[in-house]
């Protein structure tokens, strides 16, 4: 079992992760996420022992990481596709991981046929192409067959075949019992892939739950498209909605219901040509719980990899 | 067998990935060339001038040391080549790889350290051999006196030139533990081992002798030298001292990298 427990990072005067406290599931596929620089990838550092937590700490079935006799048969990590040296063969790179932690070296071949890099085992990984070093990346993950598994931001550089195949592959792994424990920027990757999503802004826990469970808790919004929208908008405020003119005739209001856009107009004596409700997809309810953490305070911009 | 990790496998982990790259072999071949090719080309011009040389530089001719002036040269090699066992996996990132392989950091000082030991202990040996032979056949064949691996004094000479190149490889390691970037180190091993040194030559006299007999390149002249000099430590006292340097800068280098978040 994966847990974190109070764990606070500062580099210097920065406080990278502040008081995270959660445990991640087995079985299921756990996705972390947050905007870049929200000290996803400094917990998971922390995780395997690169960096020392400033309080606080990490535990794999109750032991730190450095406790692990033999770490790479228990917990997995992916963090950093190009960190290897670039003039190593693929394979020799493999072999180095395995008889530092006693695997048996035909599991070398095992997963390097599993992921589909065999063919160019041999060739010096400098030369591979961003997707291939994450293959191998995985291979290096799955090399002591481990129970805990984590990769950071798996998907870039991969080909749409490949995030597919990535997404099959981590459920596989959360079927077989296994804590797979995915990060990623990206709520779409996170809403298809990930059952269980803990979400965190700014170093800070803000919320966890199932896709289901974030989504239900936001408020949606209503789209309408009337005869008169400029009339219909101001009754709608005066109800105490929320009301952005869109196109033409067409407005989205927030904090009303279907219902009670429908009602307001049959009151207001508009006709109303289109009316749907629209649900808060994982995307705004990210960019709603995370607003006011993304570090460089451009709340309303794109967050960009 | 044990299914637990020793320190025997991550040593042979750090075995494989010295030999798996193509540096590794470039390095070991400079350090051939600048050994054994020095050793000859020094001793064919010394045999080529000798009809030149003065009574007295005739008699101060000393066959073992000049066979292994090219010791000096290979210093700077042996430094980078321990150097770059860290600092090119600082430089790659594969040093976190390596770290999430084998967390408990001083497991992987000391193994590294042990195959930079064993990789150079034994090159340095068969290339100051090399060198010393290869001399001593030409100066043989030029009718030169010759040192002989049968006095007890040419044999020490020798195995203690191949001690002092082994040294400098494991503080070129731990300074490159400490340091992290190759460029860094590198200046840092040259001034320690070449321009220390020509500071202090402008010092008083009477001061540097105090302090000359310290530095690296000297512990080393007096292992790998049959002379006592008056102005440096017996052999004995100088690998002594030598080995000192490298236990404390190994210590150093792995505290450093035990507090360091990778």
């Amino acid at each position: 079992m994966l847990k974190i427990d109070h764990l606070t990072k500062r580099y210097g005067a920065t406080l990278a992760v502040n008081d995270l406290d959660f445990e991640v599931q087995s079985g299921v596929v756990t996705g972390f996420l947050g905007p870049n620089g929200s000290g996803k990838s400094t917990t998971m550092r922390v995780i395997i022992g690169l960096d020392r937590p400033t309080s606080g700490r990490a535990t794999i079935n109750g032991q730190t990481y450095d406790q692990l006799k033999a770490p790479l048969r228990e917990v997995g990590a992916l963090l950093d596709a190009k960190a290897l040296d670039p003039t190593r063969s693929a394979r020799n790179h493999l072999r180095a991981l395995a008889l530092s932690n006693r695997i048996a070296l035909k599991r070398v071949d095992e997963v390097l046929e599993f992921v589909g890099v065999a063919s160019v085992a041999h060739k010096k990984v400098g030369g591979f192409s961003l997707g291939m070093s994450q293959r191998l990346g995985i291979a290096g993950a799955l090399l002591g067959d481990p129970g805990i598994l984590l990769f950071d931001e798996p998907v870039n550089g991969l080909d749409p075949e490949g995030i597919r195949w990535i997404r099959d592959f981590f459920r596989t792994l959360a079927k077989e019992g296994r804590t797979v424990f995915v990060s990623s920027h990206l709520m779409s990757e996170m809403a298809v892939s990930a059952d269980q999503i803990i979400v965190i802004g700014r170093g800070k826990f803000i919320t966890t739950g199932t896709v289901d469970q974030l989504t239900a808790n936001a408020v949606g919004t209503v789209f309408v498209r009337s005869t008169d929208p400029t009339h219909l908008a101001e009754v709608l405020r005066q109800a105490n909605g929320v009301v952005e003119p869109l196109n033409d005739d067409a407005l989205s209001v927030s904090g009303l219901t279907s219902d009670q856009v429908g009602a307001a107009a049959f009151a207001a004596q508009v006709a109303v040509l289109e009316l749907t409700p629209q649900r808060a997809s994982l995307e705004d309810v990210f960019m709603t719980l995370t607003a006011d953490s993304l570090e460089y305070g451009h709340k309303n911009a794109e967050v960009t990899p | 067998m044990s299914d637990t990790p020793s320190l025997m496998d991550t040593t042979r982990s750090e075995f494989l990935k010295f030999r798996t790259v193509r540096a590794s072999f470039i390095g070991l071949a400079t350090f051939v060339v600048l050994t054994v090719g020095i050793a000859l080309l020094i001793s064919l011009v010394i045999s080529a001038n000798w009809s030149q040389r003065s009574a007295i530089d005739k008699l101060a001719f000393d066959p073992v040391t000049t066979s292994l002036t090219g010791v000096f040269f290979a210093q700077f090699a042996s430094g980078v080549l321990g150097a770059r066992f860290i600092t090119s996996e600082y430089a790659s990132g594969a040093i976190r790889t390596t770290l999430a392989a084998v967390p408990r950091r001083v497991h992987l000082v000391l193994a590294k350290a042990i195959v930079l030991f064993a990789v150079f202990f034994v090159a340095s040996e068969v290339v100051t051999f090399a060198g010393f032979s290869v001399a001593q056949m030409i100066y043989r064949a030029n009718h030169l006196t010759t040192g002989s691996l049968s006095t007890s004094v040419d044999l020490r000479a020798v195995v203690f030139a191949g001690v002092f190149l082994t040294c400098l490889t494991l503080i070129g390691f731990g300074l490159g533990l400490l340091l992290r970037t190759t460029s860094i180190t590198i200046s840092v091993y040259v001034t320690v081992l070449l321009i220390i040194p020509i500071i202090i030559n402008f010092f008083p006299t009477s001061w540097q002798d105090h302090v000359t007999k310290y530095l690296p390149a000297n512990l080393g002249a007096a292992m790998m030298s049959p002379q006592l000099s008056t102005r440096s430590f017996s052999w004995g006292t100088s690998a002594i001292i030598l080995a000192i340097y490298t236990v404390a800068v190994l210590v150093a280098g792995s505290v450093a990298l035990s507090r360091r978040d990778a």
